[in-house]
């Protein structure tokens, strides 16, 4: 059994220009055989949470359990981790079972033992038939498994894995996911995986951990990022192209709730009512009447009102925009629109007719419509 | 006394930034002027203050040079070539020996830390750990490995091919019309060992021979196990065609057993020794050896640093040398007798 705690973890850097706080107050359980990414831009700590698993950063404050014992003052290679990054060294003169093997041989395991883990772990890979061949005659790819096997011969209890794909081309990347992610069910072992890549993050993680500035955003399974986002940076940051925001203001008029953009040119209007249903679920909406508030909408959930086929488009429902940038991606055209001072993207059908320069109207789905805090920036709904 | 910046200001009549303005080659002086500047300077043989331009430039031109073990007869050689490279591109070195041992590592990383040195050279040690990976990857610390693996990432290393040496001996003995081949072994569980043995097994594999595994004595490295083995050999009843024995300790028992017992090198027993130094060199008959290109290596490693020192990209991250063999007396074939 393998989980890893986080109890109130925190990471202070003391740099020359004065403390920077790396990780702040986090608390995380990965559970056992679960396949968690951690996720964020640049600087959000991510690297860092990692690290402190791998013992390769000191813990400044809280403690990190692996399987239930306390590993702050464990050194690293009496943890039973093993690490992948993206910069893995193949030797050029050793075959592939000693690039796999040498690990084992330097920690004095037996031969047998030796042969069997490597044997093993390259069946699993599928490069058993490669375990005498050199790096130089291995593809991207093949190189990239036999860094995992060196991983996986270690029989660790959790994998750290700090970006390992992101050496590889695009079309490579894409395929090694899926073989890491079969490799895990394989496996059945604990996985801790640190990406910037939020497309990684939703196709690989069990549960993704969204991190910005050293402070968990939200700790989820991949569909509820998505679609229930805590707050305004983690609906940003998950989906591709991001969720699109207007500032509004929230108004009632005779009975009901309206998102209300006032600071449009005349012929424009941005009025888009709030179903009961929804209103159901937040009982403190009225402390937002009359507040500005932030209206949320992924590019996908915007329809051209030519093509609306799944609802009705009424005036509460739908505005105008006009388009500025039409690009065809073959499945679907992504509509870059401008709407007052506003930027938009509208993720369409293939078959829209919508140009350049077209006033087009885009009708919203309301069971996929957001609104957040403007101040504290946290979800609403 | 040395001349002083100062010194060839006065003699130039001019500032001290002027001079230094010349000197380094910057604007801001007319050309006449850099031109007799620069024959002051070489005339009274001007050497600038490398302690006061590190300082400016948060330099040292100093290098660590981290040592797992100092007994190691390699390492004379190593260290030797290390500092004559680094000299050559101005920089000095400091030895430190780490015993093998993390921790001590880790106090002498601390000079990295304090800009006490520049970079630093890690020679030999068993895997990287947390202490070098941290180094590396946290503080972004020039470090460059010789003979030592790393499993996590690509540090810029210099190796010299183990394996190889070992199969070079092997089909040397091969060449010679041996079949059954004795190997006297450092410990099983060393990876250098192993990595000596593989290779020696594979010149005979490709030969369409077989090791025989009661010709093959582990043991430590010392003298005593090269001794013995020959004792223990004669006790099986094994009489072996010839040996490769791993490292000049063992060597040097090996070669006084077999003459205690009355027999001959090569004429008996032909023998490979692996590993070139003052311990094999004394040995008699003179010892055919793999030798390895320890100068090369260090060379290498100098070079390494050095890149990385200056910003430089370094082609090559792991480079890879070949030991080669030096044939002498204790195998050649003219004095084999005809035995069997």
């Amino acid at each position: 059994m393998a989980k890893v705690e986080f109890n109130n973890v925190t990471k202070i850097f003391d740099n020359p220009e004065g403390e920077v706080v790396a990780v702040d107050n986090a608390n995380l359980h990965v559970r056992d055989k679960e396949f968690l990414v951690l996720v964020g831009p640049s600087g959000c700590g991510k690297t860092t949470s990692l690290r402190m698993i791998a013992g390769l950063e000191d813990i400044t404050d809280g403690t990190i359990e692996i399987g239930n014992t306390v590993v702050n003052d464990i050194p690293p290679k009496d943890r039973d981790i093993a690490m992948v990054f993206q910069n893995y060294a193949l030797y050029p003169h050793m075959d592939v079972f000693g690039n796999m093997a040498f690990g084992l041989k330097l920690r004095k395991f037996p031969k047998m033992e030796i042969e069997k883990r490597v044997q093993n772990a390259a069946e699993m890979l599928g490069i058993r038939n490669l375990l005498d061949r050199k790096p130089k005659q291995l593809s991207g790819g093949q190189r990239q498994r036999v860094a995992l096997g060196r991983a996986i011969v270690r029989e660790p209890k959790v994998f750290l894995m700090d970006e390992p794909l992101s050496n590889l081309d695009a079309k490579l990347r894409v395929q090694m996911r899926t073989e890491l992610s079969k490799l895990h069910d394989e496996l059945q072992t604990t996985a801790v995986y640190v990406t910037h890549d939020q497309t990684e993050a939703m196709t690989m993680g069990d549960r993704i951990v969204v991190l910005r500035d050293g402070v968990i955003q939200q700790v989820d399974d991949p569909l509820s990022l998505y679609n229930e986002p805590n707050n305004m940076f983690v609906a940003g940051f998950i989906g591709s192209p991001a969720m699109n925001f207007l500032d509004v203001r929230l108004v009632k008029e005779e009975g009901v709730y309206y998102f209300l953009d006032e600071s449009l040119e005349r012929g424009m209007t941005f009025r888009i009512a709030i179903p009961d249903r929804v209103l159901e679920m937040v009982p403190n909406i009225d402390e937002y009447l009359g507040e500005d508030v932030v209206f949320g909408i992924r590019p996908e959930d915007l329809v051209d009102s030519a093509l609306a086929q799944e609802f009705d488009i009424t005036e509460d429902n739908s505005f105008q925009a006009d388009v500025e940038v039409v690009e065809p991606m073959g499945s679907e055209i992504y509509l870059y629109l401008k709407f007052g001072e506003n930027d938009l993207i509208a993720r369409v059908e293939a078959d829209s007719d919508a140009k350049v320069g077209d006033r087009v109207k885009l009708g919203i789905d309301y069971n996929k419509m957001h609104m957040f805090d403007a101040v504290t920036e946290e979800s609403v709904f | 006394m040395p001349l002083t910046l100062k010194d060839i200001a006065r003699k130039a009549g001019v500032a001290e930034s002027t001079v230094s303005r010349a000197l380094n080659d910057k604007p801001g002086v007319s050309e006449e002027k850099r031109k007799e500047i620069i024959q002051i300077a070489r005339k009274h043989n001007y050497q600038p203050n490398q302690l006061a331009q590190g300082l400016a430039k948060q330099e040292t031109h100093m290098i660590a040079l981290l040592l797992s073990q100092l007994e190691n007869p390699d390492y004379t050689e190593i260290i030797k070539n290390i500092e004559r490279s680094a000299n050559r591109a101005g920089y000095q070195i400091i030895l430190c020996n780490t015993d093998g041992k993390p921790q001590k590592e880790k106090n002498y990383f601390e000079l990295l830390k304090q800009n006490i040195v520049d970079g630093a050279i890690i020679v030999g040690g068993r895997l990287t750990e947390k202490n070098i990976l941290n180094i590396v990857l946290n503080e972004e610390a020039p470090i460059v490995l010789l003979n030592r693996l790393s499993e996590e990432i690509t540090i810029p290393s210099v190796l010299i091919d183990k394996n190889r040496g070992g199969y070079l001996a092997g089909q040397h003995l091969v060449d010679q019309g041996l079949q059954e081949i004795a190997a006297i072994m450092g410990p099983e569980d060393n990876y250098q060992e192993s990595e000596k043995i593989n290779g020696f097994e594979k010149a005979l594999y490709d030969n369409d021979l077989t090791a025989n595994p009661r010709l093959i004595k582990s043991g430590p490295l010392e003298r005593g196990h090269g001794y013995n083995s020959f004792l223990e050999l004669m006790e099986q009843g094994e009489m072996p065609d010839g040996f490769f024995v791993s490292h000049s300790l063992l060597a040097a028992g090996l070669t006084e057993a077999i003459k205690m017992g009355g027999y001959h090198i090569p004429g008996d027993f032909p023998i490979v020794c692996y590993g070139d130094n003052l311990i094999s060199s004394i040995i008699n008959p003179s010892l055919t050896i793999i030798s390895e290109p320890l100068a090369e290596a260090a060379h290498q490693a100098s070079n390494k640093i050095i890149s990385l020192l200056k910003g430089e990209t370094i082609s090559q991250q792991i480079s890879v040398l070949k030991p080669s063999i030096n044939v002498r007396d204790s195998s050649l074939p003219q004095f084999k007798n005809n035995k069997k």
